[in-house]
């Protein structure tokens, strides 16, 4: 009985390798979409994401304004309906139309940008407000200021969350399936549509997209490490 | 207006409703040191960055130097390139080497070049005994030792004033003498210094004069000698009754 039960286990996992084994270029070149479509969104979430965030701490009442108006609108929708928006509303309405990876790109970018303008906040309001005193009274002007301390002091504290965001974005990649990009989960689905796989088919691109975000996080921990400041802990205190 | 380094008017500075300096006047001759004592919350810390205007006082005047640093044409950063600040919490920057928290100042602000900036530290940093730890990060030292290199980095500038800000008040008792004993060595030398301290023996040895705030107001001025054996003012009185018993 039980002999018969590991054997037909041993069964099903040699055909699930042998099944998967051939699909596994079809499926990394869908792997390889998904990192395009998250690369190119973190880079134009981190553009927003700067403008934004220095904005937000400018003390200039009109880009405070206009940031967190931003800010606020981006994060208090959801994801799945700004995409909608995008790729089936805005044609509609101007007559500008995306393909679906731009569509992606854009609607991605524009919705990280909105959570790393408060990474950029939070890094910056996380320096103690006598560095800026001090360098002001060392006759810094503002700008320098930023650019000498407080700056290179924010870049070490957001970094992790940087990644982490860049994570999430792998991950959130996968939603696009409604607007047919054809990234990792849609040709997950191709395949398990036709073949009726479809435990075996999602747990491998679940480990698939685990792979990826592994990966990423280990390169954050060397980053952090290279830019590690002795004598400091991580949340900025002393040893 | 000759007389004096530091001349300060009739400074006013509020916060909404909470009026924290309420028309201080006073003044310091070069060469003088002179220690700034008052309960917490008296406006000590705001009266000294109105100084250099890191506050921006609300009226009256200050001049460093026959300077007027209140005049809204004075380029703040010529004043504040002659003037040190040394802070309770020390500030220094902890991403850089402790070199380069002295020698960033005298190179982006000062215009020297690399080798004579670190000639420079590398000297202030002797004087005050920390010379070994010039490759060291800020966070790798003692409070005493960051606030040392604090004052090296004041130091550095070869400023005409240096301020002072409750610099002993962040660090454990065994560390503060250290410092002390380093801004003493500075005022015998002849620096012009503005010192908020609860430190009374520190008052007592090295100030020229001591002033007592409260509430806003300069309540009284004295030498040192009369300040703690012979006050006038029945406030200063009952604070350095509660000063004394606390030591």
């Amino acid at each position: 009985m039980l002999i018969e039960a590991i054997s037909n286990f041993v069964d099903w996992f040699i055909f699930v390798i042998n099944f998967m084994w051939g699909r596994i270029p079809f499926l990394l070149d869908g792997a390889k979409l998904t990192v395009y479509i998250a690369v190119m969104a973190f880079i134009l979430g981190n553009l927003i994401g700067i403008i934004m965030g220095v904005m937000r701490v400018s003390g200039v009442s009109i880009l405070e304004a206009i940031s967190t108006l931003y800010v606020e609108t981006i994060r208090g929708t959801p994801l799945v309906v700004q995409i909608l928006i995008v790729y089936f509303g805005i044609p509609i309405a101007t007559g500008i139309r995306f393909d679906p990876i731009m569509a992606g790109i854009l609607t991605m970018g524009i919705n990280s940008g909105a959570y790393q303008a408060e990474i950029v906040r939070s890094g910056i309001k996380g320096i103690p407000r006598g560095q800026l005193e001090a360098a002001e009274s060392l006759g810094f002007t503002y700008w320098q200021s930023m650019r000498y301390v407080i700056i290179p002091q924010a870049i070490r504290i957001v970094i992790p969350a940087f990644v982490n965001e860049l994570a999430t974005l792998l991950k959130d990649t996968s939603i696009l399936i409604i607007i047919g990009v054809h990234e990792l989960t849609r040709r997950g689905q191709y395949i398990a549509a036709w073949s009726y796989r479809y435990f075996e088919v999602y747990v491998t691109i679940a480990f698939i997209y685990l792979v990826m975000v592994l990966v990423v996080s280990r390169v954050a921990r060397f980053i952090e490490k290279k830019v590690r400041i002795p004598g400091l802990g991580v949340a900025g205190g002393r040893l | 207006m000759s007389k004096g380094l530091l001349l300060v008017e009739n400074l006013y500075k509020s916060y909404g409703d909470l009026k924290v300096l309420r028309g201080i006047s006073f003044n310091v001759n070069k060469g003088e040191t002179v220690v700034i004592m008052g309960p917490s919350g008296s406006g000590k810390s705001t009266l000294l960055r109105c100084i250099v205007r890191l506050v921006e006082p609300d009226s009256g005047k200050v001049w460093i130097d026959g300077v007027e640093v209140t005049d809204p044409k004075t380029d703040l950063k010529e004043i504040r390139k002659h003037v040190g600040f040394v802070f309770q919490q020390f500030n220094l920057f902890p991403h850089m080497r402790v070199i380069d928290n002295i020698t960033l100042a005298l190179t982006k602000v000062h215009g020297l070049d690399k080798e004579k900036a670190e000639e420079k530290a590398l000297k202030v940093l002797k004087k005050v005994g920390l010379e070994e730890k010039a490759y060291a990060y800020p966070g790798q030292l003692s409070g005493g030792q960051q606030q040392r290199v604090a004052i090296a980095r004041a130091l550095a500038i070869e400023p005409k004033l240096i301020l002072f800000d409750e610099p002993t008040s962040a660090l454990d008792p065994e560390l503060i003498g250290e410092v002390l004993i380093t801004m003493e060595e500075i005022a015998k030398e002849g620096k012009t210094m503005v010192v908020v301290t609860h430190e009374v023996d520190f008052a007592k040895e090295v100030a020229d004069r001591v002033i007592f705030i409260d509430n806003g107001k300069i309540l009284e001025v004295a030498d040192p000698e009369k300040f703690f054996t012979n006050p006038e003012h029945p406030r200063l009185k009952s604070f350095l009754k509660r000063l004394l018993e606390r030591v």
